[in-house]
């Protein structure tokens, strides 16, 4: 591996590499998911919330609509409850004699989430809200937009590329709080540890090679992070 | 500079980049621990969500509850969640979690305000590729 190889890893830029490498990044959008929901997981045990995901993916797009989203949210949730609302298991009862199939409409999951938010704190938690196809993202927005007026202790986390920034802003009109992901020193320096102390072979690295590695890549990058905010790259 | 290191530089490296050699090995060695590691995570993972799963389940209506639950969706986020908790390196990322952001959103719902119920982070995936070649 060269140097720019590990630098554009550090910079989250994978692009043109191929394999478990393009996998290995410094901090991502996803990243920051997954760990806001091992957090959310953590502080819920033993306290009375419950907790949902979803995890957007351009890939599976066709297969990611406004009523599978919400109801996926929803079976978690309902699945953090010690017992599952009546009116849920009606519903389940009705539709099994009606119709064989699921059958839900986005009005009947709102109701239904509404039902169980009002049971348990909940915490939702959104990731890459921009691969969403545009047309589902506006009915999901606005039925969290609708849950979260009959349900205000609802929290929901998203993340997603700066571009939906202004569409989030509109759609849920404010609610929204924002925090700029962007890697820090530190987290440059700890992932380049985590490499670096991974070294199967002792003699590779001395004291200077390594001290010279942790000062010199954080440092190029900041400069580098410093130099595309300067030029509107980044927001 | 780096003096270069004559066990592990046969050939004098480049110029203006006197780590590569070195580097070379190095970061490949790293793989193969950093696989074995998350292996360990992925098994920690694993033994989470079976605690989780079986938390609530009251043994007698177990099937039923599995049924409502199935009903509402077949989704299942846990496993994506489980790929990228893997490719986290720890402690990274953390201090957003120490954010005042974060805190507020996480405390506001305890003490009953409405405001800013949604927590927005937002970053760019492909960051500085114009600047690394």
């Amino acid at each position: 591996m060269e140097i720019r190889v590990l630098a554009k890893l550090t910079l989250g830029n994978t692009n043109g590499l191929e394999g478990e490498e393009g996998k290995r990044q410094v901090l991502t959008a996803h990243g920051i998911s997954s760990l806001v929901i091992d957090n959310l997981y953590r502080r819920a045990r033993g306290r009375n919330a419950t907790i949902a995901c979803f995890y957007f993916d351009f890939a599976a797009q066709s297969e990611q609509s406004s009523v599978s989203i919400l109801s996926c949210l929803l079976k978690q949730l309902v699945f953090g409850l010690e017992e599952i609302p009546e009116e849920i298991s009606e519903a389940y009862e009705d539709r099994k004699r009606a119709m064989g199939g699921q059958g839900l409409e986005i009005s009947d999951i709102l109701n239904m989430l509404q039902i169980t938010t009002a049971r348990k704190r909940a915490f939702i938690c959104i990731d890459a809200l921009d691969e969403c196809a545009t047309e589902h993202r506006v009915k999901l927005l606005d039925s969290l937009s609708q849950l979260l007026q009959h349900s205000p202790g609802t929290r929901i986390f998203v993340t997603g590329r700066p571009h939906i920034v202004p569409e989030i802003g509109k759609r849920l009109v404010g609610r929204v709080e924002s925090i700029y992901i962007i890697p820090k020193r530190d987290d440059i320096v700890t992932y380049l540890r985590s490499r670096l102390a991974a070294d199967t072979i002792p003699d590779a690295m001395d004291s200077t090679l390594e001290e010279d590695i942790l000062k010199k890549i954080p440092s190029d990058i900041s400069e580098m992070y410093v130099e595309a905010m300067a030029l509107g790259k980044l927001a | 500079m780096v003096a270069p290191n004559p066990r592990f530089c046969s050939a004098p490296p480049p110029p203006g980049i006197p780590v590569v050699g070195r580097l070379h090995h190095l970061i490949n060695s790293c793989d193969i621990l950093e696989r074995e590691k998350e292996q360990k995570m992925s098994q920690s993972f694993s033994n989470n969500c079976n605690s989780f799963n079986t938390t609530y389940i009251n043994p007698t209506d177990a099937d039923g509850r599995s049924n409502i639950l199935a009903w509402l969706s077949p989704l299942d986020p846990k496993l994506r969640h489980q790929d990228i908790r893997n490719r986290r390196i720890e402690s990274v990322g953390e201090w957003v979690l120490q954010t005042e952001e974060f805190r507020s959103w996480c405390a506001g719902s305890e003490d009953g305000k409405s405001d800013n119920a949604v927590l927005f982070s937002y970053g760019n995936p492909g960051v500085g590729k114009t600047y690394i070649r």
